[in-house]
């Protein structure tokens, strides 16, 4: 088993390690920092910008395999991902930013899922009866709604509440306030600006899992094992419980696997309406500034997050499926 | 009964999907014809009425540019289903090529193309996307073009796992040992057996594109002024949310009753089109 994550692992390291330096080139053939300095007051002259741009391995005076050179041996010797054009450090950009995301991706996921779970079940045991078609009918509006039209929608809703109440119980920007301090205050603050961002992406996510578990659970409510369960005597809770439901989450698992880097990437959307400095801003600010060093590692960052995902998958499999563990 | 009557009669069963299919029809039809009724055109500026709600001589308002909203919202719909539509069209036809190909033809020509679209899966398409329309200049056709060749791969791979059991039928053999050649099989033998799969891919192709290039404008990488999308529209709408909500409702309602109606028209078509389906009744 473990000799056989390892291998998946090693094939999943070499494919990053391919697509990040292809992402590479790709990204000088869209990008030029020089058009930073162009249009600068004073103007800047062109040895000027190349004594600004060469100590950053961002001057397209060198040619183009010495500069990926120079990258590249830079993060296999000393795990240094480059600069920007303004000499910000693209490592600690990412390593400040990746949690400002995960706050917010990770707990919309755990509750998308959970949500998305519980609602298949329900629903699938009480297959065309009426909360079954009202539930059904929701996940298809909720699940193409557009992400932005679901969260500027809920921003509207948020503020007019505010104005309602008189003050401000929601956040619609930024993900803390600057001048708060103490534990508690720190944490009710995080709620405050986490709550409105967190059901945008619950609302349009969690759909996606509803309807996997809903129809993978019906495929099993009828299968042998578990008619034999009931006439063993169980209820029919506690057959779908203990027997179907086990055998039907293992799709749903390589499901809720694979959307964790979408969800991450898909976040871009989420923290640019409500202003949070994640993974999704620094995208759009890097294409923006012609970064290269930050978009290629958004790209290896996003790689990774595929390639987790999908061994999270593997184990998911692993750990559900008993037909695997014994072979 | 014909084939083509009973999916209709199913069709017809599923009564969200037939509205789904009348608001689709409702919307196209305004993309057409509003543009013809509009009093101002999107481009136009009415100096005298600069960020008015809505009223009798600007039915959805105007922006603080002066720009007829209603206007902008007809060509907004037009821009957003010609991109979604003809995105849809050709990720389907070359990932139904590409993913029935691959399993008929096994061997070598399978594994490089299953090697190369789980290399696509690695690269972020998004990045891709973003950076090529960034320097496409903002015009629509460029931008199909890419979401086509970067959205074709995945639909490839599901297509892909339909076909493998396709191979092995019958009546594959019976036209291989007849002499027909491969290419031949794979069209004229092989894909229609999936038409069903391909239809309810097309529908939901629509949905993706559209969210896609609502995303893409809304960001700024997608269609660039003076043209507009359904996306770059909510993008401004978004800007004056509190002065000006109408700039964002009309939009994003024309946004999400496309898509949607589009995905409970692919709802009823899954329904209608799949021969284990109890759903809907017998027939």
């Amino acid at each position: 088993m473990i000799k056989y994550l390892m291998r998946r692992f090693a094939g999943w390291m070499l494919m990053i390690v391919v697509a990040t330096n292809l992402t590479y080139f790709l990204a000088w053939g869209f990008l030029d920092p020089r058009n930073n300095y162009v249009g600068r007051r004073p103007p800047l002259s062109e040895d000027q910008i190349v004594q600004l741009l060469q100590p950053r391995d961002l001057s397209d005076t060198v040619p183009l395999f010495e500069r990926w050179w120079s990258w590249f041996s830079g993060i296999i010797f000393r795990w240094d991902w480059g600069v920007s054009p303004v000499g910000q450090s693209v490592n600690e950009q990412v390593a400040y930013r990746m949690w400002v995301s995960a706050e917010l991706v990770l707990g919309a996921t755990v509750i998308a899922t959970v949500l998305g779970i519980a609602l298949g079940v329900y629903t699938a045991s009480r297959q065309y009866k009426l909360a079954d078609r009202i539930g059904q009918a929701t996940s298809i509006v909720t699940m193409n709604i557009n992400i932005v039209v679901a969260a500027l929608g809920i921003v509207l809703l948020a503020i007019g509440f505010n104005n309602m109440v008189g003050t401000t119980v929601f956040f619609v920007t930024g993900s803390a306030s600057p001048d708060v301090t103490g534990f508690f205050p720190t944490i009710i603050d995080a709620l405050q600006h986490l709550i409105l961002p967190t059901i945008a992406l619950v609302i349009i996510g969690y759909a996606g899992t509803h309807f996997l578990q809903r129809s993978l659970l019906l495929d099993n409510i009828n299968a042998d094992y578990v008619r034999t369960a009931r006439a063993k005597g169980l209820t029919k809770a506690q057959a779908i419980r203990k027997h179907a439901l086990r055998t039907s989450l293992i799709p749903v698992a390589t499901q809720v696997a694979f959307t964790i880097p979408t969800v991450f990437m898909g976040a871009i959307l989420t923290e640019s309406i409500f202003g949070w400095n994640g993974m999704g801003r620094y995208f759009l600010e890097t294409i923006a500034k012609n970064d290269i060093h930050g978009t290629v590692a958004i790209a290896a960052f996003g790689a990774v997050l595929t390639a987790i995902g999908a061994l999270l998958a593997d184990i998911a499999v692993v750990v559900l499926d008993p037909r695997v563990r014994v072979s | 009964m014909s084939k083509w009557q009973l999916y209709s009669r199913r069709f017809r069963r599923n009564r969200p999907a037939v509205a789904g299919l009348v608001i689709f029809a409702l919307l196209v039809l305004f993309a057409l014809v509003a543009p013809l009724l509009a009093r101002y055109d999107h481009i136009e500026l009415d100096f005298l009425n600069l960020g008015e709600p809505p009223n009798g001589e600007h039915w959805f308002g105007t922006t603080s540019a002066g720009n007829d909203t209603f206007a902008q919202v007809a060509i907004g719909l037009q821009r957003s289903l010609m991109i979604a539509v003809s995105v849809s069209v050709g990720t389907t036809v070359i990932s139904a090529v590409v993913g029935t190909a691959a399993a008929y033809f096994s061997g070598m020509f399978e594994r490089v193309t299953l090697l190369l679209i789980h290399f696509l899966m690695v690269v972020p398409t998004f990045l891709l996307l973003a950076m090529f329309s960034n320097d496409s200049g903002g015009d629509w056709r460029i931008i199909s073009l890419i979401m086509i060749l970067i959205g074709w791969f995945f639909p490839a791979r599901v297509i892909w796992t339909m076909a493998l059991s396709l191979r092995e039928r019958e009546y594959v053999h019976a036209a291989r040992y007849m002499g027909v050649p491969g290419m031949k099989i794979v069209l004229r033998h092989m894909l229609p057996n999936i038409g069903s799969l391909l239809v309810i891919n097309f529908t939901l192709g629509v949905v993706a594109a559209v969210m896609i290039e609502t995303g893409l404008s809304f960001l700024g990488f997608g269609v660039k002024i003076p043209d507009v999308s359904l996306g770059s529209l909510i993008g401004s709408g978004a800007n004056t949310i509190t002065s000006a909500p109408w700039l964002f409702y009309f939009p994003a309602a024309a946004l999400t009753l496309l898509t949607v109606s589009m995905a409970l028209v692919a709802d009823g078509l899954r329904d209608a089109l799949d021969p284990t389906s109890a759903a809907g009744g017998r027939a």
